[in-house]
């Protein structure tokens, strides 16, 4: 290894969020000149240590060092003016600007815009890294892979030498894929030092010189990637295998839900969910691992009936479901723990009591006709509320004054609570302790059993293990079974989360 | 024909200098029903300084200034308070109302009979067409052309890129106040006096050309001459049979509203209103 | 984004109500004296509750109408437009069938023109996200001329100088209850209050407007509920169109019993106030509407006293944009 001073270098970084340690005391070099991977599960820390880096948040302790020079920023602004640059998974690109004005928003060269000038500059740095853009054309056109390298050009319009790319491949396509990490290649040959934080382990093997792994804000290994494996890495992600408890598995015969070749279009109107198939036997549990923005927010969608399918069939008991609205599918038993608890599963100005009926004031039992049945209401509500026991300070409070946690026990007792058929559930224990997870668990096996199903999506595969009757696993929207001789292996399964080779 | 063709003109220069205030405003992002409370107070003030004074210069920049404080009026309430933009918009246009009428009722001198003294409209329709080649230069080719529309379409998006978006509102609305004096001091100079509620509905039709001249300096001028042209034929007309139309005169009137309308339902291309109207 | 300091929102009230004294100095009139004044004139006489209850009677009706709108998310800003068109269909069926039956009927075509005045805005907010503000000012324009030509033409009563209608005969006009010397009491007041009490009540109580509600307060989680959004926008609209179209009628047949050129002093913007000021409680519209009531009624009151009635408008105005800092500011968006 060479012995020249890293292009960054991040000593015993520590970052608390009030009691909750995100980073500790992580170390990080990163030599001039190549690709460095950054890689680990969710919530491993990898986001909130490049935020520490460009300046976005400031380490509780801890020092950063550019070239061996010492360095504090206060916002992403000085960042860039110190050639420190970001793509982060959501692009700050506006669609009804042109590609050149994206290009130039807040580095504009000078008060009136030489666009000649400026035209010239843009065709130069694209055909540079071998990207062709349409300059004039609205941002809105753009694929995400389009969108993506106009990002990077803005790093290099701004004359960034540094720069950090947040989940990069997401949203593309593998050929898009490819293409982007030849550009970076060239970038990095040139001079530039460029951090890659991802979760799709063959892109690390094919294109990044070295890799950092992190594991709940620790730092586990960093080291050249001719010296890992694939299945090494995988393994360094994911830890020693736990001890999973073999449970006396629960196997279903009589199908329950039947999905057949459902393509779900996402709202950048890639193919989100491609052709997945499967089946849910009555009573069972099945957990769906997978990365983050994998498709499993389409899948839920198009399940509950608030995103129309491409293509394929949703049959639930026997019935053929697909053309119906969210409506009917709620009164055929449909429920859901929503994943953005805020945006659709409450309504936080409104009363606990008003929100104990949300999705279900259609249902007989809380309306005496066109009236709501308060009574009824009133009850439900402490019926909900005592499950999975939400600290509360009355049902005539608004939803806003529970914490997170509690908002959280309510939302999942309530989709649990009259006669569910088949649950939605999205991390349902977000921001729950491990008693809470517990009983989230148990009811949802209860409900299952009773005669339903449940279908769980969650971030975090050991919880998935631990709890469910089987996993499945989605990666780049294709669903997949896991081999029979398979289905508790950790390792096995994590490999086909990150999209490597059994 | 011709006085027809120069009645259009005269109908619809202030539409086009209220319709420039509203284009930098909403451009900027803040939604502005607020257009025709500004230019009837610039409109008055105008009137009762250049009474008082004499002077038409003096006249027209209080009436202007009172349209700009209007306007910080409304930044402030928008801005710093993120009061929702069409109550505050309606609580202005209230509030000029009522504050026009009462000053014009206990302050308007009842010996002067002259004509208000104004700068000769000429200068109003040099003004008017400077600024709308001046405007669609600058959004396209400056770099506060590029921020203001940056922050009307996405305020946090600009904000990452290091713009910021208050500033920016600021400036919009401080520009959308002197369009608005503008176009205030010229409908009190050429009424020559002025009268209760006399803007009359201009500033919903500016906004109306404005919405659909697709938020644009010279569609939304085209508009404006548009819906001048409307005007001054139902002026000129009276009734008369058009192409051997017999079109009663509210249909006239009505023509610039029931087009918006038309235009806002989709019917003459997509909606192209700025992507973050309203957005704190 | 940091939050607004709740001494920053007090310092604003303060200087509104210094602006208020400051316009009343530079019009010599005694900032004190007016005030007073105005209260007296519009509830310390008999006369005075006459005029405040009158003016109150279409603000409640209005002010429900809005409210309900507002509650589903939407601004009918268009409630004057709606308010016009009912008032001249009353008159109109009022006038053409006589008797108790003419008036019952006149209601209906009140509501009807109300509600289809609306429509338009509705459908283009539901299905095209055209934004009902700018639809509904644009229908109030297109009001103000139809209802002038009309009156103007087809509607004229031949024997006026000015544009207006024919008086409506005395068993056509809703009856007055009480009369007590300078005092009147007029039954539309009771049907005012019935209108705002039942849109209270049927939002309270019933899965409807629950599922109204829901979709005014979080459109997302209202979906997700397995409401209809867009059916939901076009039926509140409607609805809100229909109750201010009512007001007009109501308007005509108690009060004003003629439709004339430019009939609505404002009312439909003064009910936007009125429903802001009652921010979530629909059976706080009736003291809202009084206060408006009484603002409007004071004001013609102390104009004898040499201070114009346009003083109100200044009142009215800043009442809302001081409402609105303290109750309608937006959320800073997550982050």
């Amino acid at each position: 290894m060479s012995q020249e001073t890293p292009a960054v270098q991040m000593t015993d970084i520590v970052q608390k969020f009030g009691s909750f340690t995100a980073l500790d005391h992580v170390s990080l070099a990163v030599q001039k000149g190549g690709i460095h991977a950054l890689v680990g599960e969710n919530g491993a820390g990898k986001t909130t240590l490049m935020k520490v880096l460009y300046g976005a948040l400031k380490q509780t302790s801890g020092h950063v060092e550019l070239s061996g020079r010492p360095i504090q920023f206060r916002n992403q602004a000085e960042a860039i003016q110190n050639g420190i640059g970001m793509v982060s998974q959501h692009y700050a690109i506006i669609p009804e600007l042109t590609c050149l004005q994206n290009l130039m928003l807040g580095a504009e060269p000078g008060w009136a815009i030489p666009v000649k000038k400026a035209e010239e500059r843009a065709y130069d740095l694209a055909s540079k890294m071998g990207f062709s853009f349409d300059w004039n054309s609205p941002a809105a056109g753009l694929s995400p892979a389009g969108a993506q390298k106009l990002e990077i050009l803005k790093l290099l319009w701004r004359k960034a030498s540094i720069m950090i790319l947040d989940e990069p491949t997401a949203m593309l396509s593998p050929s898009d894929s490819d293409a982007l990490y030849d550009s970076l290649k060239s970038l990095a040959e040139g001079g530039a030092t460029i951090i890659v934080v991802t979760h799709r382990l063959p892109e690390v093997m094919e294109s990044c010189q070295n890799v950092t792994v992190l594991r709940g804000g620790k730092l586990i290994d960093s080291r050249p990637v001719s010296d890992v494996t694939t299945a090494e890495l995988a393994n360094l992600i994911v830890g020693r295998s736990l001890e999973i408890p073999t449970k006396e598995g629960f196997l279903g015969s009589n199908p329950w839900l039947q999905v057949k070749g459902l393509t779900v279009k996402g709202d950048r109107g890639n193919e989100a969910v491609r052709n997945a198939s499967f089946t849910l036997c009555k009573g069972e549990v099945v957990g769906i691992a997978g990365v983050d923005g994998n498709g499993q927010r389409e899948l839920f969608q198009a399940l509950s009936g608030n995103r129309k399918p491409q293509g394929g069939q949703i049959v639930l008991a026997g019935k053929d479901v697909t053309k119906e609205g969210q409506a009917q599918r709620i009164q055929a038993g449909v429920r859901q723990i929503p994943e953005d608890r805020h945006a659709e599963g409450v309504i936080e100005e409104w009363s606990l009591a008003e929100n104990a009926s949300l999705g279900l004031q259609r249902h007989p039992t809380l309306r005496k006709g066109s009236f709501i049945d308060r009574k009824a209401r009133l009850d439900f509500a402490s019926k909900i509320a005592e499950r999975f026991r939400t600290k509360h300070s009355g049902f005539q409070k608004p939803m806003k004054s529970l914490s997170g946690g509690n908002q959280q026990r309510f939302v999942a007792a309530r989709a649990l609570a009259i006669d569910p058929k088949l649950v939605l559930a999205f991390q349902p224990t977000r921001g729950l302790d491990i008693d809470g997870t517990q009983q989230v668990y148990n009811a949802l096996r209860a409900t299952a059993r009773s005669g339903g199903a449940a279908l769980v999506v969650s971030f975090d595969l050991d919880e998935l293990l631990e709890h469910c009757d089987r996993v499945m696993v989605i990666c780049h929207g294709v669903l997949s079974e896991v081999p029979e001789n398979q289905t508790r292996d950790r390792a096995a399964i994590g490999r086909l989360m990150v999209g490597a080779e059994l | 024909m011709l006085s027809l063709f120069v009645l259009s003109l005269t109908l619809s220069v202030p539409l086009i200098l209220a319709a420039l205030g509203g284009l930098t405003s909403e451009r900027s992002g803040v939604i502005n029903i607020g257009l025709e409370g500004k230019m009837l107070v610039a409109a008055c003030i105008t009137g009762l300084v250049g009474m008082a004074s004499g002077n038409a210069f003096v006249g027209f920049l209080c009436g202007s200034g009172a349209a700009v404080a209007m306007s910080l009026l409304h930044y402030l309430v928008t801005q710093a308070f993120r009061v929702d933009h069409i109550i505050s918009g309606m609580g202005l246009n209230a509030l000029a109302v009522g504050l026009t009428s009462v000053l014009h009722k206990r302050l308007t001198n009842p010996d002067f009979t002259d004509r208000i003294p104004g700068f000769p409209v000429q200068v109003y329709w040099v003004i008017a067409g400077a600024a709308v080649v001046g405007i669609a230069w600058y959004l396209n080719r400056t770099k506060g052309g590029l921020r203001l529309s940056a922050v009307g379409n996405d305020p946090d998006k600009a904000r990452q890129m290091g713009v910021q978006p208050t500033l920016v509102r600021f400036y919009a609305l401080v520009a959308t106040g002197l369009f608005c004096g503008l176009a205030g001091s010229l409908i009190v100079t050429n009424a020559g006096s002025f009268t209760e509620n006399m803007t009359a509905g201009k500033g919903y039709i500016a906004l109306a050309a404005l919405i659909l001249g697709g938020w644009r300096p010279l569609p939304a001028l085209l508009a404006c001459i548009l819906f001048g042209f409307f005007e001054a034929l139902q002026i000129q007309l009276q009734g008369q049979a058009i192409l051997g139309v017999d079109l009663p005169s509210w249909v006239w009137q009505s023509l610039p509203y029931f087009v918006t309308i038309v235009a806002l339902a989709g019917f003459l291309g997509k909606n192209q209103a700025p992507a973050g109207l309203g957005r704190p | 984004m940091k939050k607004t300091p709740i001494w920053g929102m007090w310092l604003f009230t303060v200087g509104a109500f210094a602006f208020v004294v400051a316009i009343l100095v530079l019009v010599k009139a005694v900032p004190l004296e007016t005030f007073s004044g105005m209260v007296t004139g519009a509830l310390g006489t008999p006369g005075g509750w006459r005029g405040t209850l009158r003016e109150m009677t279409p603000l409640l009706i209005l002010g429900a109408a809005v409210f309900l709108a507002l509650k589903a998310g939407l601004f009918n800003i268009g409630a004057d437009g709606q308010y016009t068109v009912g008032a001249l269909a009353g008159v109109a069926t009022a006038l053409a069938v006589p008797g108790p039956l003419g008036m019952v009927l006149a209601l209906g075509a009140g509501c009807l023109a109300g509600a289809l005045w609306a429509l338009p805005a509705g459908l283009i907010k539901a299905y095209k996200g055209g934004h009902e503000v700018i639809t509904t000012i644009m229908m109030n324009n297109i009001a103000r001329f139809l209802t002038v030509a009309l009156v103007a033409g087809p509607l004229r009563n031949p024997a006026q100088e000015s544009a207006t209608t024919k008086i409506l005969a005395k068993e056509s006009q809703l009856p007055i209850l009480i009369q007590d010397g300078p005092f009147r009491l007029n039954i539309a007041l009771f049907l005012g209050l019935g209108i705002v009490i039942g849109v209270g009540i049927w939002l309270r109580t019933t899965v409807s407007g629950y599922e109204l509600m829901a979709t005014g307060a979080n459109k997302r989680a209202a979906e997700a509920s397995g409401v209809s959004v867009a059916q939901t926008l076009v039926k509140a609209m409607t609805a809100s169109g229909l109750l201010a179209g009512l007001a007009g009628a109501v308007h005509v047949l108690a009060y004003e019993n003629r439709f004339y050129a430019d009939f609505s002093p404002g009312f439909g913007f003064d009910a936007l106030g009125v429903a802001l000021l009652a921010a979530s409680n629909p059976f706080l519209l009736i003291p809202a509407a009084l206060l408006f009531g009484a603002i409007s009624q004071g004001t013609s009151a102390i104009s004898i006293l040499g201070v114009p009635k346009g003083l109100s408008g200044v009142l009215l105005g800043l009442t809302i944009l001081v409402f609105a800092v303290f109750r309608y500011r937006k959320e800073t968006p997550h982050a």
